[in-house]
């Protein structure tokens, strides 16, 4: 490649990473400051804009000793992992019995899946917020967390993974005598890992992320999760700047770990969730 | 190869609770809420009668709800090309081998760590009028400040870019996954030919890229008609219903003014709108027999 082509390649990447880091830079910048101090450097623009000069935490320790912030990321926690365990357990189990078995009504079942995960949550948030009224799931874990475990995309991507083992592995422990709960348990969920980070992975931060669903689905403050606080936070505490830019901080790091920690595997779900139209 | 065919109810005992959860909890809602846009709400708590097809007629003549047809329409027309374009533009640019390659792919997957709702709050400070970050600087490089969500003229456009901001590195995944796939001999062979660069990419990278490109269309219109939480966080629907798109009007009804019956009625209007366009991109996008 001449060289200057590629020194424009590098100034167009150096340009997108200052598009893409500037509001998460100036959020951690700032979130490490006093309340005052965001107020009174933001204008002129000088050096002190960008650079604390007072370094603080006091927005972080504000959030969890004032603002309930500890039951809140508890909370998100909480109801992420749960959803993700049962989730592998359960759509996991789904795809073993649509990739291995021939019974009847296979393909229509399977239509269904497809379906179910063409269909956004949105369309049917609303009647589903019936239907939680109707159970008295509103204001409940059940409620956040039940509705999210069975998930059509989850039961793609196992399905997809367990087409490529052989039947052979599975005939000669059915001769061994081994039962069909045995199999999935021993011997093909060992093999699927990496689909199991993807899934798992694509299912906390879809959990991490939502925000219509406990918006609607919860009222009380027990119930609180990280998105719906935040959204919050502007109206009831709207100068508290520094909570305000800490607080957004607590709320992707979580992600941005997972994701750069499994990149691959994520690149890989996301992929092959794409791959499902054609 | 032979598929397992002993005991019968086996593979239903693996997919009962997934299959369970997926007819109760996502196909049985459409269902319901095709017949809960049938009834209205009575001055009883709790009760409501049925009114067959009036919450859509009721519909069709309410100027709010064609405001909201209009600027989701308007919002959709701008900002599907937009971040298709850009996304396509990004996978392109991320799929041209250079030293350190690998960081810059990394980077563009920050954004989707940032969930909508936290991209909203986090450049509602920065775009504030008075206190905001990018007024300082547009002041400091001689430019008038700007009202920015303020406005009735530019909230949309407004969160029209944010969205672009969070969702184009998200996109361009699916994309890059796709050129990655395209064999490198095809692309030899279209030099041999003498083909120039856009050549190659109208007869080699275009028709290879379809299927993960008519997936993110499709996905990305979908979403974009659903919007939500911009609009709740940032406007609600504001300044002068400029930013009141379908999504925000029904959830307005359901939950504002306790109207579950015209809320659902929206709903499954925004639904038939999105199947006549994705039936549309799909007409447009396929590959022709």
């Amino acid at each position: 490649m001449k060289s200057t082509s590629k020194w424009l390649l590098y100034t167009i990447h150096l340009v997108l990473l200052v598009i893409v880091f500037f509001p998460l830079i100036f959020a951690l910048v700032s979130s490490f400051r006093p309340v005052d101090d965001i107020f009174r450097y933001v204008s002129p623009i000088s050096w002190r804009t960008f650079i604390p000069t007072d370094f603080t935490w006091e927005a972080y320790t504000n959030l969890f000793a004032l603002r309930g912030y500890g039951p809140i990321v508890v909370n998100t926690f909480f109801i992420a992992l749960t959803t993700v365990l049962f989730s592998v357990i359960f759509n996991s189990m789904a795809a073993f019995a649509f990739a291995k078995f021939t019974f009847k009504g296979s393909e229509i079942l399977f239509g269904l899946v497809i379906f179910s995960f063409m269909i956004p949550f949105e369309v049917i948030s609303i009647p589903l917020y019936s239907l939680m009224n109707g159970i008295g799931w509103i204001d409940s874990y059940y409620g956040l967390i039940i509705p999210g475990i069975a998930n059509g995309l989850v039961i793609f991507l196992y399905r997809q993974f367990f087409m490529d083992l052989p039947m052979s592995l599975i005939e000669a422990a059915r001769l061994e005598g081994a039962s069909w709960w045995k199999i999935y348990l021993g011997i093909i969920m060992p093999l699927c890992k990496p689909v199991t980070i993807s899934a798992a992975l694509l299912t906390f931060i879809f959990q991490w992320e939502s925000f219509m669903w406990p918006l609607i689905v919860t009222r009380s403050e027990k119930y609180r999760v990280i998105q719906v606080a935040i959204s919050m936070f502007t109206t009831e505490h709207a100068t508290a700047w520094n909570e305000m830019f800490a607080a957004t901080i607590i709320a992707v790091i979580v992600p941005v770990i997972l994701i750069l920690l499994f990149q691959r595997y994520f690149v890989q779900g996301v992929a092959n969730s794409g791959s499902k139209e054609g | 190869m032979q598929a397992m065919r002993e005991k019968t109810y086996v593979p239903y005992l693996f997919l009962f609770p997934a299959l369970f959860g997926i007819i109760v909890f996502k196909l049985l809602p459409i269902f319901q809420g095709l017949n809960e846009s049938l009834y209205s709400p009575t001055f009883l708590q709790g009760e409501k009668i049925f009114v067959a097809l009036d919450n859509y007629v009721t519909l069709l003549k309410d100027p709010v709800f064609w405001n909201s047809v209009k600027v989701t329409l308007l919002m959709n027309v701008v900002i599907n090309p937009l971040q298709i374009g850009l996304a396509l533009l990004l996978a392109l640019l991320l799929n041209i081998q250079l030293k350190g390659i690998g960081f810059f792919r990394s980077i563009h997957f920050i954004p989707i760590a940032v969930s909508q709702p936290i991209a909203c709050v986090l450049w509602a400070l920065l775009l504030n009028q008075e206190q905001g970050i990018v007024n300082s600087i547009l002041v400091a490089l001689g430019l008038p400040a700007q009202p920015f969500l303020g406005s009735s003229e530019q909230a949309l456009w407004v969160i029209i870019a944010i969205s672009t901001w969070r969702g184009v590195g998200y996109w361009s995944v699916f994309l890059l996954a796709g050129l990655q796939e395209i064999p490198g001999s095809l692309y030899e062979a279209a030099a041999i030919d003498g083909a120039g660069r856009w050549e190659r990419f109208k007869n080699v990278t275009f028709p290879m890229l379809k299927r993960p490109l008519i997936f993110v269309t499709v996905t990305d219109t979908v979403i974009n008609f659903l919007m939500f939480s911009p609009m709740y966080i940032l406007t609600k629907g504001g300044p002068e219903n400029s930013t009141n798109v379908l999504m925000n009007e029904s959830f307005n009804s359901a939950f504002q003014y306790s109207d579950l019956g015209r809320a659902s009625a929206i709903v499954m209007m925004l639904l038939v709108l999105i199947l006549i366009i994705i039936a549309a991109q799909f007409k447009l996008l396929k590959p022709k027999h």
